[in-house]
């Protein structure tokens, strides 16, 4: 976990997603899936913890440019990379999956698992999971400024008592 | 703004818009609901779908529309992997799964022939537009532990244009789950047309945590879930609408009330 620990800077995300780069995208797929309980295990590769270099498996795609490399990057001594990188394709539990970063300056600005083809025949994020999000003090309804609420379904007798009823007077 | 409220489907309709509506337009969008409540619903026993399921009149022999719609929810039973089904366990033909949603987006057509700027909720399941020039529509989600608040607000009409809410709370809508008890109490989900985020919802409300991972990732929406115990889940869009409504109580706090 020593090596983990030098990753320094790199987000969690990021780690995640450099270590799913250079073994598959098969293992961002079981890392960014909480539903799954399957642990990246710590298997960081010192590779990883470079974080910001697509490594040789990638294939850069023709949006890929140097740029005029604007700020300051941690990763000195190199030029500063930009672009969308693409890995190679990889067969899942989701079917065909690519991974796809962004870098911007040297520094991973985003990371996508592309599933590339469902039912709709389009790729998605798989990304897209539901994860817990933290409870904070709900908001008291009559505070908000809203045109409309989603709930369970009301009867015509339980509108009369229901927020939308409140709204709908107000004429928001 | 002016609100135009009508009862239809055992519930009640708000229809929010920019400006007034002329009263042939208004009369056009209630038909509507008229005619599938008419055809679909089973609390009528005098409608199409009722007939069928007393035995009178065989589906086959039903008009192509009533066919059209049970194809359709044969196909989302068929998308989600049964967690959707028109078929009760009785064996009852039910296709109030998907006629609210229908008879929703037929209005809302024709809504927007006469404006840019509508919202129309129907028992909690909700479609807007809004205008290039215009701000989203402002949307709730009520919190299902305490209905006087809000746990997100969405907008709606330009990115996203419905929001549907299942749950288990109000009306004991018939949500048959595979497992018997559902693992949540209330999901949300955001789509780009109505009869799939009703559909969705619906279908998470009966399913797993497997099955809410299979269909966010699967379809382009926003769900956001309650469960048993209060705890919420909810993809990066719907997690932003907790961020906004967690704003608005900051920014209420922080107010001196006048």
């Amino acid at each position: 976990m020593r090596k983990r620990a030098t990753a320094g800077g790199i987000v969690a995300s990021a780690a995640i997603l450099a270590l799913g780069w250079h073994l598959g995208a098969d293992q961002v797929a079981a890392t960014t899936v909480p539903a799954t309980g399957t642990a990246a295990g710590g298997a960081a590769t010192p590779s990883a913890s470079s974080g910001a270099t697509p490594s040789s498996t990638a294939s850069p795609s023709a949006t890929a440019t140097p740029t005029t490399g604007t700020g300051t990057t941690k990763s000195s001594g190199k030029a500063a990379i930009s672009g969308t990188f693409q890995g190679t394709t990889e067969q899942t539990q989701f079917g065909p999956m690519q991974v796809e970063i962004v870098v911007a300056a040297g520094k991973i600005t985003d990371v996508k698992a592309l599933q590339l083809t469902n039912q709709g025949g389009r790729s998605v994020e798989i990304s897209n999971y539901a994860a817990p999000i933290l409870r904070t003090e709900a908001l008291n309804a009559q505070s908000a400024s809203i045109q409309s609420v989603s709930g369970a379904t009301y009867t015509s007798g339980g509108y009369i008592s229901s927020l939308q009823s409140a709204i709908d007077k107000a004429g928001l | 703004m002016t609100v135009h409220v009508f009862d239809t489907m055992g519930t009640v309709a708000s229809l929010h818009t920019a400006e007034p509506l002329s009263h042939v337009d208004l009369a056009a969008v209630e038909a509507i609901f008229v005619r599938y409540d008419r055809t679909y619903s089973l609390y009528d026993a005098a409608s199409d779908l009722s007939r069928v399921a007393s035995g009178d009149v065989r589906l086959s022999e039903t008009s192509s529309e009533i066919r059209d719609t049970y194809a359709l929810a044969l196909d989302w039973r068929q998308k989600t992997d049964g967690l959707f089904t028109p078929h009760r366990p009785d064996d009852v033909v039910d296709l109030s799964g998907v006629v609210k949603a229908l008879a929703i987006d037929e209005a809302g057509t024709l809504l927007s022939g006469s404006t840019d700027d509508w919202l129309l909720t129907v028992g909690g399941d909700i479609l807007g537009s809004r205008g290039v020039d215009s701000v989203d529509w402002s949307v709730g989600v009520v919190d299902p532990d305490d209905r006087g608040r809000l746990i997100g607000i969405a907008g709606l009409g330009s990115a996203r244009r419905a929001l549907a809410t299942s749950g288990i709370a109000e009306r004991g809508e018939h949500i048959w789950s595979r497992n018997g008890r559902s693992h949540y109490v209330q999901a949300t989900v955001a789509a780009d047309d109505i009869v799939t985020a009703d559909v969705l919802a619906t279908a998470i409300i009966a399913g797993t945590p497997d099955d809410l991972d299979r269909i966010s990732s699967q379809w382009d929406v926003d769900v956001l879930t309650v469960d048993r115990d209060g705890a919420m889940r909810g993809t990066p869009g719907a997690a932003e609408w907790t961020r906004r409504c967690a704003a608005a109580a900051t920014e209420r706090a922080s107010t001196p009330s006048v």
